[in-house]
C-alpha cells in the first residue's frame, strides 16, 4: 500500500489562495486608509464585520446549493421570502429576529409548494419554481404597499429587505446573524458526512440504510436559514448571487469538498465584506448588487485564471496538445514514406508531407523543427537522428499498446486505461511491459 | 407610431363620442386594465410556447437583462443625443430587446463552455446584469420614471397619464416668439457664472429672455391658454399603443407560425429535417419575449412580468390537453387575472369581497390593531390573482386537479389491489404451496397488509365473483380467471413492442 | 408464513406500481446464498425496480422481502450496492479514494468521521479493482471504466454477504469488463451471493450460474444451465430473440 503523498501541490495552491485572500483582506483597512482617505468609522466596521461573516456563512453552505444544481432554487427561495417580511412586521413589528424568522417561514412554504406541484402536476421543475418566485414576491409587494398606505412612520426601511442596505445594520444583527450562523456552520460540520453522501449519490445513501428525505430536508432549511440571515444585507432579490456565486468560483480552483467548501467562505467573506463597505460608503449603491458585483468579479477571476479548469489554462492545453498530436502524425507520416522510399533518413518531398495533412502538417514540421528532429533539404523533409529514435519508440509504444490490448485479460495484465499517446512503461509495471516485449519478439502483433 | 394610434382613434370615433373616449381613457381603472390585459394576453401566448418547451425560466432570463438593456438606452438618451428619457419610446424598446436576445445568447455560449453548469449560469449571469442595472438606476438616473420603485413594480396605475395627444378638430399649432403677446420675457444675467458675482452687482450684464417661446402643439396651446376656441383632443396612453402593438404582433406570430412552432415545440429533431429551421425560430420566440418584457416593463416593472408568462399558461396546461385550446385558455386567465387584479389592488376580491372585512376578522382574531382599509399595488395584485386562478385551476381541474385526481387514484389504487390478489391466487392455486400461499387468515401476511384491508379486498373481489372461498382457501372463479388473463394481455401489452419485429 | 435463513434472499409476492400502474408484479423469488445471477429482461421489465424496491429505495405495494430470513432494517450491514453508473454527477468535487470511502459511512453511523483504518480498507478495495494508482484521482478524470471500478470498490469496501449490481457493464471497455468479471468470480468463490441486471444475452451463460429472466413477472428462475432457453427468452422478449441465431448462445448447447 502506498501511503499518500503529505501535501499535494494541489493541495499546497488552496492554502496559497486562501492565505492570500485573508492577507488582502487584512491589508485592505490600512490601504484604503491611507490611498483613499476611507475613515472606518464605527458604523463602517460593523457592517464590514456583518458582511464578512455572511459570506462565511453564505459561502460555505452555498456550495451545496451549486452542488446539488439548484441555484435556481435559492433564487425562487430569496424572492420567496419577502411576503414573510411584510407579515411578521404587521404581526410583530419591526423586531429583526421576527422579520426574520417570517422570512424564514415564507421561503419554507416556498420549497414545500414546489414540491408539492411536482408531485402532484405534469408542472416541470423550472416552472414551479417561476411560479413560486413571481407570485410569493407578488402578495409580498402588495403588503409592502399596504403597510406604505398605513399613516406610520415605523415602516420605514422594510423596503431595504428588497435590494439590501448595509448602512442600515447595527451591531446587534450582526451578533444576531453570527450567532445563528455559527449553529448553521455547526450543523453542516456534524451532518458533514451525511450531506456529502447524499449529495452525490442519494440512491447509495438510502441503500445504506441513510434517512436521504431526512438529510435533503435538513440541508434545504439550513439553504433558507442562510438565505434568511442575509436578507438585510443582499436584498431578496440577489440575494442568490451571494450564495452560489463564491461556489462557483471555489470550484474552479479544487476537486475536493472541504477545501472547496473553505474557500468558498473566504471568498464570500471577502466579497461581502467589501460590497458592503462600498455600499456603506456611497449611499446611492444598494449593498446587493454591489455585493453581487464583486462576487462575480471573483468568479470571472477564478473562471479565466484556475489552474487546470480555467478558459487561460485549458486554452494553451488546447494548443499545446494540438501541437503535439500534429508533430506526432508528421513524423509518422515522414517516417513511414522514408522507410518505404528506402532507409529512414530518406527525406521525403515538401509537396508530399504538406499535401497529406493540411494546416496540422505544417504545425507538426515547425514543432518538429524546432526540436531538431527535422530538417529540410533541397529533396525535402530528411529525419534527424533524434527524429529517427523517437519515431522508432513511438512505433514500438503503438505495437505494445497494440498487444496489450489483444493479449492483457490473457497474461493477467493489471487494468490502465489505454492512453496510447503516452510511453507504456509509464503506466504499466515494468514485468508486465517485458512480457508485452517478449509477444513482441514473438512476432505475435503481425 | 402616431399615424397608426391616429388610424386607431378615427376608428374608435365611429363608435363613440370623443367625450366618452376621453373620460374612458382618463380613467386609471381602464387603462390599467387594458394594459395589463394586453401584456397579460402576450405574455401568455409566447409563454405557452416557452412552458411547453420547457424554457420557462427563460422568460425569467430575459426579464433580468432587458432591464439592463433599458438602463443603458436610457442614459444613452438622456447623456448622449441629450433628449427626453422616455421608457415607451419605440427605439428605446427595440434596442432593449435586442440586448436581451444578445445578452441569453451570450451566456448560453458560457454554459455550452461546460465550466459552469446551466443552472449556475442562469443563476449568476442574470442576477449579475440586474444588480449592475439597479446600481446604474441608483446611482446614475435621476427621473421619476426609472427609479428602483419602478424596476419593481412598475407604474401601471398612472399609465393613463402618460399620453400623446390628437387633434381632429379646431387644430390651431402655435408658435410663440418673442413678440407674441403671450411671451414672458424675463432678464438674465450673462456673466454673473463666469466672474462669479451676484445679479445685484453693478458689473453684471443683462439680456432680454424668451421663457415660453417655442412651437406649440394644439393641445399644449389649449393648456397654455394660447387659444380661444377649444380644440377637438383625444389623449391616448402611450402604453396602451405600446402594449397593444406588441400584443397584435405576438398574435400574428403565433398565427402565421402555428404549424411550426408546434412541430418545433414537440419534435425539433423533426423540423429540422423537414426544413422548417427551429434555430430561427427559437430566436424568434426569444426576441418577442424581450420585446414583451420592455414593452411591459413601464406598466410591471421587471420581475412581476414573469408571473405573466409562466403563470397563465402552467393553469392552463392543468386545464387541457390540446396546444389549441391551451392557446386560448392562457390569454383568457391572464387577462382575466388583470380586470380582477385592479379590483383587488383597491381592496375588492372578484369585484365584491372587500378584503377590509378580512383584515378586520384577522384583527378580531389576533386581537390586533391593522388598518382596515386595503389600498396596495395594482401590478403585483394583478399577479396575485392570477395565482389565484392557477390555485383554483390546481384544486378543481377535471382532469388533473388534485380533488378529481385523488379521486382517481383511490379508485385505481382499488382495482390495482384487486388485481394484486387476483394474479396471486392464479399464480399458486393449483401449485404444491397454495394450501399455505391461499389461506384466507394469513392471506393478508404475504402481501404485508394489513387484515382489514385484504378483508375488504376478499370481500369485494366475491362481491364481483371473482374468487369462491373452498375450505379456507381462495381460488378463482371462470369470472376471476379471465379478469387475470385480460389484465396481463393489457400489461404485457404495455410493456413489449410487437412480436412481429423478430 | 416461514422464512428460510439458509436463502441469501427471498422475495415473496413482492409487487410494485408507478402510478397503480404495475412495473412488477407479484414475483416470487428465492435466492440460494453464493449464487451468482444474471437478471435479464428487456427495458422497461422492472429490473432496476425489483432491486430498488428490494433494497427499500422505492416503496412496495405488497410482498415481503428477507436477506437470511431477516428484514432489510436488521440486514442492512449484509448487503452491497452498485447503482447504475449514470445516477451520480461525475463533476462532483471528490477523489476516487473518497468515493470508495463512502461505502463505509453506512457503519459509521451519525456523527462518526471516516478515519485511518477506514482509509486503509478503502485502498484495499482500490487495490482489488486495480485502481490503487488512481486513488487520488478527481473521479471525472477517471475512464468510464475506471468509474465503474470505483463503484465496485465501494460496494467491495462494504464487505457484504450479498451484493446488487445494476447494469456494471453498460458501456465499459474490454478491459474493465473482465476486471468486473474477475471480481464476481472471486466474491462468488468467497461464498458472496451477487446479483447483477445484465443487458448482454451473450455473456449470460459464459458469466453467470444463476440466471433470472423478468419481465414484469418472473419468467424463470434457477441455474443458468436449465432456465436459460431459448423458449423462455421468447417468453421473456416475446419473440425478438429469435435473430439470436437460434440456440447458438444458449447454455444447453454449451459444451
Amino acid at each position: 500500500m502506498n501511503p499518500r503523498p503529505a501535501l499535494g501541490r494541489e493541495d499546497r495552491r488552496i492554502w496559497l489562495i486562501i492565505a492570500a485572500m485573508a492577507i488582502l483582506g487584512l491589508l485592505f483597512i490600512p490601504f484604503s486608509q491611507t490611498l483613499f482617505g476611507l475613515r472606518f468609522t464605527y458604523t463602517v466596521r460593523v457592517v464590514a464585520l456583518g458582511g464578512a461573516i455572511l459570506g462565511i456563512i453564505s459561502g460555505a453552505l452555498g456550495c451545496f446549493a451549486v452542488l446539488r444544481q439548484e441555484s435556481l432554487l435559492g433564487d425562487a427561495l430569496s424572492h420567496a421570502a419577502l411576503p414573510g417580511v411584510a407579515i411578521a412586521f404587521l404581526l410583530a413589528g419591526r423586531e429583526l429576529s421576527a422579520l426574520l424568522i417570517g422570512a424564514g417561514i415564507a421561503s419554507w412554504l416556498g420549497l414545500r409548494f414546489v414540491s408539492a406541484l411536482l408531485a402532484t402536476t405534469r408542472i416541470k421543475r423550472d416552472a414551479a419554481l417561476g411560479i413560486v418566485l413571481a407570485s410569493w414576491f407578488a402578495f409580498g409587494i402588495a403588503l409592502l404597499a399596504y403597510i406604505q398606505s398605513i399613516p406610520d412612520a415605523s415602516q420605514a426601511g422594510l423596503d431595504h429587505f428588497i435590494f439590501g442596505q448595509a448602512a442600515a445594520i447595527i451591531e446587534s444583527d450582526v451578533m444576531l446573524v453570527s450567532a445563528v450562523g455559527v449553529i448553521a456552520l455547526l450543523v453542516l460540520l456534524a451532518f458533514w458526512k451525511e450531506f456529502k453522501l447524499v449529495t452525490f449519490d442519494a440512491e447509495f445513501a438510502g441503500a445504506n440504510g441513510f434517512r436521504v428525505g431526512l438529510i435533503n430536508t435538513l440541508l434545504s432549511t439550513l439553504i433558507v436559514v442562510t438565505i434568511v440571515l442575509g436578507l438585510q444585507l443582499a436584498g431578496v432579490i440577489l440575494m442568490v448571487g451571494m450564495l452560489i456565486a463564491p461556489g462557483i468560483a471555489a470550484r474552479q480552483w479544487t476537486h475536493k469538498l472541504d477545501q472547496m467548501v473553505i474557500l468558498a467562505a473566504v471568498f464570500g467573506a471577502f466579497a461581502g465584506g467589501l460590497g458592503a463597505v462600498i455600499s456603506a460608503l456611497d449611499s446611492d449603491i444598494p449593498t446587493g448588487p454591489m455585493i453581487i458585483v464583486v462576487a462575480f468579479v471573483l468568479v470571472l477571476i477564478s473562471l479565466t485564471l484556475a489552474p487546470g479548469r480555467g478558459l487561460i489554462w485549458s486554452r494553451l492545453r488546447q494548443r499545446q496538445n494540438r501541437r503535439e498530436f500534429a508533430a506526432r502524425n508528421t513524423l509518422r507520416d515522414l517516417y513511414r514514406y522514408a522507410l518505404a522510399h528506402g532507409a529512414a533518413d530518406t527525406p521525403a518531398p515538401d509537396s508530399f508531407i504538406r499535401g497529406v495533412g493540411d494546416r496540422s502538417a505544417a504545425l507538426g514540421l515547425r514543432q518538429l523543427r524546432s526540436e531538431g528532429r527535422v530538417t529540410l533539404g533541397a529533396a525535402g523533409w530528411q529525419l534527424s537522428e533524434s527524429g529517427i529514435s523517437l519515431a522508432q519508440g513511438d512505433r514500438r509504444n503503438q505495437r505494445l499498446w497494440d498487444l496489450y490490448r489483444r493479449y492483457a485479460y490473457e497474461l493477467g495484465l493489471p487494468a490502465v486505461a489505454e492512453e496510447r499517446g503516452r510511453d507504456i512503461a509509464s503506466l504499466l509495471p515494468a514485468n508486465a511491459v517485458a512480457r508485452l516485449e517478449a509477444k513482441l519478439e514473438e512476432g505475435a502483433d503481425s | 407610431m402616431m399615424p397608426v394610434e391616429r388610424l386607431l382613434i378615427e376608428f374608435l370615433l365611429t363608435f363613440l363620442s370623443r367625450d366618452e373616449l376621453n373620460a374612458f381613457l382618463r380613467s386609471p381603472q381602464n387603462t390599467a386594465t387594458l394594459v395589463g390585459a394586453l401584456i397579460a394576453v402576450s405574455g401568455a401566448l409566447l409563454g405557452a410556447f416557452l412552458l411547453l418547451r420547457g424554457m420557462a425560466l427563460t422568460s425569467d432570463a430575459i426579464s433580468h437583462t432587458v432591464l439592463l438593456g433599458i438602463v443603458v438606452a436610457f442614459l444613452l438618451m438622456v447623456h448622449g443625443f441629450r433628449v427626453e428619457g422616455d421608457t415607451s419610446s419605440p427605439w428605446l424598446i427595440l434596442g432593449a430587446s435586442l440586448a436581451g436576445v444578445g445578452t441569453v445568447a451570450l451566456t448560453e455560449l458560457l454554459y455550452r463552455s461546460g465550466l459552469v453548469r446551466q443552472d449556475a449560469a442562469l443563476g449568476l449571469a442574470f442576477p449579475l446584469l440586474f444588480a449592475i442595472a439597479v446600481i446604474l438606476v441608483s446611482r446614475f438616473v435621476d427621473d421619476a420614471h426609472l427609479d428602483e420603485d419602478a424596476v419593481l413594480v412598475g407604474e401601471i396605475g398612472l399609465a393613463w397619464a402618460n399620453t400623446n395627444s390628437h387633434c381632429f378638430q379646431n387644430c390651431q399649432s402655435v408658435t410663440v416668439t418673442e413678440d407674441h403677446p403671450a411671451a414672458k420675457m424675463t432678464r438674465q444675467c450673462v456673466n454673473c457664472r463666469e466672474l462669479g458675482i451676484s445679479p445685484r452687482d453693478e458689473r453684471a450684464e443683462f439680456i432680454e429672455v424668451c421663457g415660453n417661446c417655442g412651437p406649440y402643439s394644439p393641445a399644449q396651446a389649449w393648456n397654455a391658454g394660447l387659444l380661444d376656441s377649444e380644440p377637438a383632443l383625444v389623449f391616448f396612453p402611450k402604453s396602451i399603443s405600446v402594449t397593444l402593438a406588441m400584443t397584435l404582433l405576438t398574435l400574428a406570430f403565433v398565427l402565421l407560425f402555428y404549424k411550426e412552432l408546434k412541430l418545433s415545440t414537440f419534435d425539433p429533431a423533426l423540423a429540422k429535417a423537414l426544413g422548417f429551421r427551429p434555430g430561427a425560430l427559437n430566436y424568434a420566440l426569444m426576441a418577442l419575449v424581450s420585446l414583451v418584457a420592455v414593452g411591459a416593463f413601464d406598466a410591471v416593472g421587471s420581475i412581476l412580468v414573469i408571473a405573466f408568462f409562466i403563470i397563465p399558461p402552467a393553469a392552463a396546461c392543468l386545464l387541457t390537453d390540446r396546444l389549441a385550446l391551451l392557446l386560448l385558455l392562457s390569454p383568457l386567465i391572464g387577462a382575466a387575472g388583470a380586470v380582477f387584479g385592479y379590483d383587488l389592488a383597491r381592496g375588492l376580491l372578484f369585484g365584491f369581497l372587500p378584503i377590509a372585512d378580512g383584515i378586520a376578522f384577522v384583527n378580531r382574531l389576533f386581537g390586533l390593531d391593522l388598518v382596515e382599509e386595503w389600498d396596495s399595488s395594482i401590478s403585483a395584485s394583478m399577479v396575485l390573482m392570477i395565482f389565484l386562478f392557477f390555485l383554483l385551476a390546481w384544486v378543481f381541474s377535471p382532469r388533473y386537479g388534485l380533488i378529481s385526481t385523488a379521486l382517481r387514484r383511490a379508485n385505481s389504487r382499488r382495482l390495482f389491489d384487486d388485481q394484486v390478489v387476483l394474479a396471486h391466487i392464479h399464480n399458486h392455486q393449483f401449485t404444491a404451496q397454495a394450501a399455505t400461499e391461499l389461506r384466507v387468515e394469513t392471506l393478508h401476511l404475504h402481501f404485508r397488509w394489513t387484515q382489514r384491508k385484504m378483508g375488504r379486498v376478499l370481500a369485494r373481489l366475491r362481491a364481483l365473483n371473482y374468487i369462491r372461498i373452498v375450505s379456507g382457501g381462495a381460488i378463482l372463479t371462470e369470472r376471476g380467471e379471465e379478469r387475470v388473463h385480460r389484465f396481463r394481455a393489457t400489461m404485457l401489452e404495455a410493456h413489449n413492442m410487437p412480436a412481429s419485429l423478430a | 408464513m416461514e422464512t428460510r435463513s439458509d436463502l441469501a434472499l427471498s422475495i415473496d409476492d413482492l409487487t410494485v406500481a408507478y402510478h397503480e400502474k404495475p412495473a412488477i408484479w407479484d414475483i416470487d423469488l428465492d435466492v440460494p446464498e453464493g449464487a451468482l445471477m444474471a437478471i435479464v429482461g428487456p427495458n422497461g421489465a422492472g429490473k432496476s425496480t425489483l432491486i430498488k424496491a428490494v433494497l427499500n429505495l422505492i416503496p412496495r405495494a405488497a410482498g415481503t422481502v428477507t436477506f437470511y430470513g431477516a428484514p432489510y432494517e436488521q440486514a442492512r450491514s449484509l448487503v452491497g450496492y452498485v447503482p447504475q453508473r449514470g445516477s451520480v454527477d461525475w463533476d462532483f468535487p471528490t477523489s476516487a479514494l473518497d468515493v470508495v470511502t463512502m461505502g463505509l459511512y453506512g457503519k459509521l453511523g451519525w456523527f462518526r468521521r471516516p478515519g485511518h483504518a477506514e482509509r486503509e480498507l478503502a485502498l484495499a478495495a482500490l487495490e482489488q479493482v486495480g485502481l490503487v494508482d488512481f486513488a487520488d484521482r478527481q473521479i471525472s478524470q477517471l475512464s468510464g471504466g475506471q468509474q465503474q471500478r470505483a463503484f465496485l470498490a465501494r460496494a467491495l469496501a462494504q464487505d457484504a454477504q450479498i451484493y446488487f449490481m445494476d447494469e456494471p457493464f453498460a458501456a465499459v471497455d474490454a478491459v474493465t469488463e473482465n476486471a468486473i468479471v474477475d471480481i464476481l468470480r472471486e466474491l462468488n468463490q468467497r461464498g458472496k451471493t451477487v446479483l447483477v441486471v445484465h443487458h448482454d444475452l451473450q455473456t449470460v451463460a459464459e458469466y453467470f450460474d444463476w440466471v433470472t429472466l423478468l419481465n414484469v413477472e418472473i419468467i424463470a428462475s434457477g441455474p443458468t444451465a436449465e432456465n436459460f432457453t431459448l423458449e423462455n427468452l421468447q417468453q421473456t422478449y416475446g419473440g425478438r430473440v429469435s435473430y439470436l441465431h437460434g440456440g447458438q448462445l444458449l447454455a444447453a448447447s454449451a459444451p
